[in-house]
């Protein structure tokens, strides 16, 4: 998720970083903070994941599968977490007819106690 | 406004809705029960027995699992597969088929109902066929309404295409995975159309299932990131896609890494890698539409477009590269050749040998499908007239599956549910045009006359108006075709109907209809003729147990092949070692319990190889190899005398270009041919051929069973000379009634220290007569 | 050192040789004739002597046209090419097998003799003497399993077993090919402004899709894979045999399919939209009389290949 925002910066600098900013401010308008709640998160599951990336290929992958699961477990917290906040967002409400956002936080909580519980599994 | 004929109007919506419902239950239970009632006649015609060939290592590892527990059956370890190697079972499988009927076992045994491990086994797949009607009707209501949903449910439960894996007895992996198959399609389907990830772990779930039930998972594997990159490339992304697929991905790869015989394929192998790279493209769509929606500035836009495209240059990059460094595994041969045909004949000849994986011709299709071959493209263009994200996945797969099922036969079974499905679609839609009572205005000048849709009380029909209207605005969804991706607002709105002067105006009479209907309710009767007589004929055979026909017509069976196998059991020691072609190895461990050298899990070139080695070369050669890897037994498949096709000698170009793959220089398929490039078992037979222990095995002794008369194999319609063959290094042990099984034991190294030749001709010239055990029946020919 | 034991080592078969003007004589019919020597009678005989340090690769062939063989003129070029390949290795292993051929028109009483009835035949004729005798001293000749195709890369990759180095042989760069794509590609980018409403268009890809569909279910993998002829000997459209079809059932049984879906296309979606009473009375009995009969053919074609079938419609 990060990455078009990083090749975005670096092809053109002194425009975009005018863009960056108003992106930044843009973002802060708009946004719920109960939504920058969940952004924060996001951030967080993604630091998480780039660090056990670099652990990987720099030190060593030795337990593949203890890997997998701590990397597959940022991804999938990540994905999932973007999917609920893209449930819930308002913007989106004409889209997720059928869902509430109530719904979607249930959804989100099942879906990630299925998820973890593959982890554990896959821990070894 | 005109009717065709006048519906009773004193009846309120709450009943028909209700009448509605209730019918579409009897129904799909009656569907179940004819569903699994077609199933039935192998039990019928000849007992409840398990099938072919690979059933019986599952039946076999299944009583494992239920007499031992799931943790013996994990780490089981078989000695007596592809002996000496032996087997890890546990991590060589594909367990969901045993653990099913391990959990049904154990849960009809907690009610005290003591079912026997076999008839479970033996009545899975038609129980689960049940299942698959209900779960197509699922997934074709999401397509177009409940009458097509029945429809197809209909069509999926009797259909010869799944019939032919699914027979009782037929107790393979495919039994259950159309189930999964077609469960875990209409939950991604479900999961795209509402945006909930609910599904989407739903689908992930399943998707579990499916894996550790059948190695075909990798259709949907692929088949999922191709429907969604699709999408994106029509222009579609959507928040829904983003949350049914992204949900689905990162619970399903997790999951299926569960499985110890996919262990970390998911994320090392090409087959995999389609679903990763486009689950990578939807994050990065993903991001920008967020971050589009922030910004507005024209530049930013374009430079984030740009840096978009780059990034799935750049992964797509990244993927290559890592395949030719060899991080990532390329594709397996097996699938790579469904896409170079040619592949498998040069390279994997075991691949190549397997029956099932030949190309199939048309009369296979129309066999397996009957009618249904040529409503199936009516139905895609119908998908094509909605186009709503749905159907786009019913085109893709109906693509898709119709050339892997033109590449190889096995593969009908994964076209036959789009087929029902596309069928379903086509056939409700014109019971649909021609049961409504509307009739239109006669009137033909106006154009802004809207001809009324039906009222609720049709119950026919109210769905598919809605459906028909829907589609009605083709023309205008093209034009508008925008240069960047539409919110969904805007498909949605191509979507409904707007212009109503384009509506169908419906059938004028009672006769056309009465036709029409006639012609359809005609097709489907001989549908259902067909699929019986299909069913009863062809597919209910369980192949361990033949069936002849006497002349005055009733039912001759032919059980040679259970006979030598409870032979072999009987009457020879617990530790022999029993060598034959693969296809037995499974029959001869799970009914006769003796170890195999190979088996129907052919993994191991080199072993089977071997076998082949041992079986085109001469005594001589053939001995030495019999002896080093401990063979007491060898065991054939001859039809000669009975005209049974499917035997050793037919298989034998198999075994020899399998042995020729390994050992070039010392087995060569042109040898087996006479000079002038044919194939014969007769005078004219190439020496090489002659020599050959499978062809001295399979005629051995033969001619004597015709007395003066000229012995004449019946498969191949040849006369094999009179001479007949001599035997030095093994021994007659068993042949079976109808000749079909002959089991020879080999001889051990003479005491003497002569070599057996030698010894043999000894024997031979100090008694004049050899003695030899007296045919043990005399062959009903 | 090394070089003298190479040297030696060549050598020596040099002097075993059962003459050695026949092997010098070899080498040079060799090197005249590009890697590949023009067999007769004579010079078959001592390519091919019972006492040989060499190895040989010779096929049989019949080239002239009123032999009518277009198998042997399909794959002559393929060996030919494969010869001069294996002429540019370095001489000591070049020497040491050769690539003859054998017409039948020089040859027949070779051909008689080894009661040769078919062509192409290509035949490995191994080293019966010297070093290089296989270790497992079966020294009959090996047929080469032309199954493999008439391609050179297949036949070069298969022959370098029985040679003392693996043939050199690559496939040429096929310029034409990449041209011809990357033409097409640049067309398509030009022309894109222009047809990009007809790939935009849902109808397109319907037909295409339909096209597939219809043409992959009546066989036509089958008939790729297989090589299966258009039509069969004295001019049957119709192979006998459940499992077996010809070039020409594809485009039958996809014509029937095709009309089969066109006729049900026609009824559900397009005569519901006529305005005129009697004009759509006769389309529906049109229609429906076109898929009565064309099912009764498409079943009594079903007859013909699978005999058993008990079911009959009109025809």
């Amino acid at each position: 998720m990060a990455g078009p925002k990083t090749t975005a910066s670096s092809v053109s600098s002194s425009s975009s970083a005018n863009a960056l900013q108003t992106l930044w401010k843009a973002y802060n308008d708009t946004t719920s903070p109960r939504l920058k709640l969940v952004d924060t998160f996001l951030v967080f599951l993604m630091l998480s994941g780039v660090v056990q990336f670099v652990y990987c290929i720099l030190v060593t992958n030795f337990p593949f599968n203890a890997f997998l699961a701590g990397f597959g477990s940022c991804v999938g917290q990540f994905v999932l977490t973007a999917s609920l906040r893209t449930q819930v967002n308002p913007t989106n409400r004409s889209e997720f007819k059928d869902v509430s956002p109530e719904r979607a936080f249930a959804e989100f909580a099942l879906g990630s106690i299925v998820l973890h519980f593959f982890v554990y599994n896959f821990l070894g | 406004m005109a009717v065709a004929y006048s519906l009773p109007s004193d009846v309120s919506p709450a009943t028909v809705t209700n009448t509605r419902s209730l019918l579409r239950i009897i129904a799909l239970a009656l569907i179940s029960g004819a569903a699994i009632a077609s199933r039935l006649f192998a039990v019928i015609n000849f007992e409840s027995i398990i099938h072919e060939f690979d059933p019986w290592f599952n039946y076999r590892a299944t009583r494992v699992l239920a007499s031992e527990g799931f943790y013996e059956f994990w780490n089981w370890f078989d000695p007596t597969a592809w002996y000496p190697l032996g087997r890890v079972v546990g991590g060589t499988i594909y367990p969901g088929l045993m653990a099913t009927s391990g959990v049904i076992y154990n849960v009809l045994h907690a009610l005290h109902l003591p079912v026997d491990i076999r008839n479970i086994c033996v009545l899975l797949a038609p129980g689960f066929s049940a299942l698959t009607a209900w779960s197509t009707y699922m997934f074709t209501k999401e397509m177009k309404d409940e009458s097509a949903g029945l429809l197809a449910a209909a069509f999926i439960g009797i259909v010869p295409g799944y019939i032919s894996r699914s027979v009782a007895g037929s107790y393979d992996n495919e039994a259950i995975a159309i189930f999964l198959l077609m469960f875990t399609f209409f939950c991604w389907i479900k999961a795209l159309k509402t945006g909930s990830a609910l599904f989407g772990t739903l689908a992930a779930l399943f998707y579990f299932y499916m894996v550790a039930a059948w190695g075909g998972y990798a259709f949907i594997t692929n088949m999922i990131p191709l429907h969604s990159l699709a999408l994106i490339l029509m222009g579609r992304y959507s928040s829904r896609l983003y949350v049914a697929y992204s949900s689905w991905y990162a619970i399903g790869t997790l999951a299926s890494m569960q499985v110890p015989f996919v262990g970390f394929q998911p994320v090392r192998t090409s087959e995999h890698m389609a679903a990763l790279g486009v689950f990578g493209l939807l994050q990065i769509v993903a991001f920008a539409e967020l971050v589009r929606t922030h910004v507005s500035s024209k530049q930013f836009q374009s430079l984030l477009y740009a840096s978009v495209i780059g990034m799935g240059i750049l992964g797509a990059g990244a993927i290559i590269g890592l395949t030719y460094k060899g991080w990532i595994a390329p594709w397996t041969g097996r699938f790579y050749s469904l896409w170079d045909t040619g592949y498998a004949k040069i390279h994997i000849p075991i691949i190549a040998s397997v029956s099932e994986h030949q190309p199939t011709a048309w009369p296979s299709f129309f066999m397996d499908l009957h009618s249904l071959v040529f409503l199936f493209p009516a139905g895609v263009v119908m998908c094509f007239r909605q186009l709503r994200d749905e159907h786009v996945f019913v085109i893709i797969y109906a693509v898709v599956a119709s050339y892997f099922a033109g590449v190889m036969v096995r593969l009908m079974l994964t076209l036959t549910p789009v087929v029902c499905v596309a069928a379903a679609i086509a056939f409700s839609s014109l019971l649909d045009t021609y049961i409504e009572p509307t009739e239109p205005d006669v009137a033909d000048d106006s154009s802004g006359k809207i001809a009324e849709t039906a009222p609720a009380v049709d119950a026919a029909s109210s769905g598919s108006s809605t459906a028909v209207s829907a589609s009605s605005s083709t023309a205008k969804k093209t034009k508008k075709a925008p240069t960047a991706p539409p919110s969904v607002s805007a498909v949605a709105a191509a979507m409904t109907p707007s212009k109503k002067g384009e509506k169908p105006r419906g059938i004028f009479g009672l006769d056309t209809r009465f036709i029409v209907l006639l012609n359809a309710v005609g097709m489907l009767l001989f549908f259902v003729l067909h699929c019986t007589w299909v069913t009863s004929t062809a597919y209910s055979s369980p192949s361990v147990v033949l069936a002849s026909q006497n002349p005055d017509g009733s039912q001759h069976i032919i059980d040679d092949f259970r006979e030598a196998y409870y032979w072999l059991r009987q009457n020879t020691p617990e530790n022999s070692v029993v060598m034959s072609w693969w296809d037995y190895g499974y029959q001869i461990a799970g009914m006769a319990d003796r170890a195999t050298l190979v088996d129907n899990n052919t993994w191991n070139n080199t072993h089977i190889a071997t076998v082949g080695k041992a079986m085109s070369s001469s005594e001589e050669v053939a001995y030495p190899i019999l002896r080093k890897h401990d063979v007491d037994y060898v065991l054939i498949i001859f039809g000669g005398l009975l005209g049974y096709s499917g035997d050793d000698i037919n298989k034998f170009l198999w075994m020899v270009r399998i042995a020729q793959g390994v050992w070039p220089d010392e087995i060569q398929e042109p040898n087996y041919f006479t000079p002038k490039g044919e194939y014969k078992v007769d005078d004219m037979a190439s020496p090489t051929m002659k020599n050959s222990l499978m062809y001295k095995m399979s005629y051995y002794r033969f001619p004597e069973l015709f007395g003066t008369s000229q012995a004449i194999d019946r498969v191949r319609g040849q006369q094999i000379p009179k001479a007949g063959t001599t035997l030095d290094y093994l021994d007659e042990a068993f042949t079976s009634e109808n000749w079909i099984v002959r089991i020879y034991q080999v001889k051990k190294e003479d005491i003497l220290g002569r070599d057996l030749k030698s010894a043999n001709a000894f024997a031979q010239g100090k008694k004049r007569k050899r003695t030899k055990p007296p045919v043990r029946r005399k062959a009903t020919v | 050192m090394l070089l003298l034991a190479v040297l030696a080592a060549c050598l020596l078969p040099l002097c075993l040789a059962s003459s050695d003007s026949d092997y010098a004589k070899l080498k040079q019919l060799a090197a005249a004739g590009n890697g590949l020597i023009k067999l007769d009678e004579h010079s078959y005989n001592i390519l091919t002597a019972p006492n040989r340090n060499w190895s040989a690769t010779v096929q049989f062939t019949a080239l002239d046209n009123k032999r009518r063989c277009t198998p042997c003129r399909d794959f002559d070029p393929s060996f030919n090419t494969v010869a001069k390949a294996w002429s540019t290795v370095p001489a000591p292993e070049r020497d040491s097998h050769f690539f003859g051929t054998l017409d039948f028109d020089n040859g027949m009483a070779t051909f008689q003799k080894l009661g040769i009835q078919s062509a192409p035949i290509v035949r490995i004729f191994p080293a019966t003497d010297g070093p290089r005798r296989p270790a497992s001293g079966v020294t009959t000749p090996i047929s080469y399993d032309l199954t493999y195709g008439y391609e050179p890369g297949p036949l070069a990759e298969q022959l370098s077993k029985y040679t003392p180095v693996p043939i050199p042989y690559k496939a040429p760069f096929d310029w034409g090919r990449v041209g011809t794509f990357a033409a097409a590609a640049l067309v398509l980018v030009t022309t894109l402004r222009f047809i990009s409403p007809v790939l935009r268009s849902r109808w397109t890809w319907a037909i295409g899709t339909v096209l597939t569909c219809l043409v992959m279910t009546s066989g036509h993998m089958f008939v790729r894979i297989r090589g299966m002829p258009m039509s069969g000997p004295n001019g049957q459209w119709i192979a006998p045999g459940f499992q077996n079809q010809f070039g020409q059932e594809v485009q039958v049984v996809a014509m029937m399919y095709g009309l089969l879906a066109l006729a049900f296309f026609m009824l559900t979606t397009v005569i519901p939209y006529q305005t005129s009473p009697q004009r759509q009375r006769v389309q529906v009995y049109l229609w429906s009389f076109v898929i009565f009969i064309m099912f009764s053919v498409l079943v009594s074609c079903f007859r013909v290949k699978n005999r058993g079938y008990p079911f009959r419609l009109f025809l």
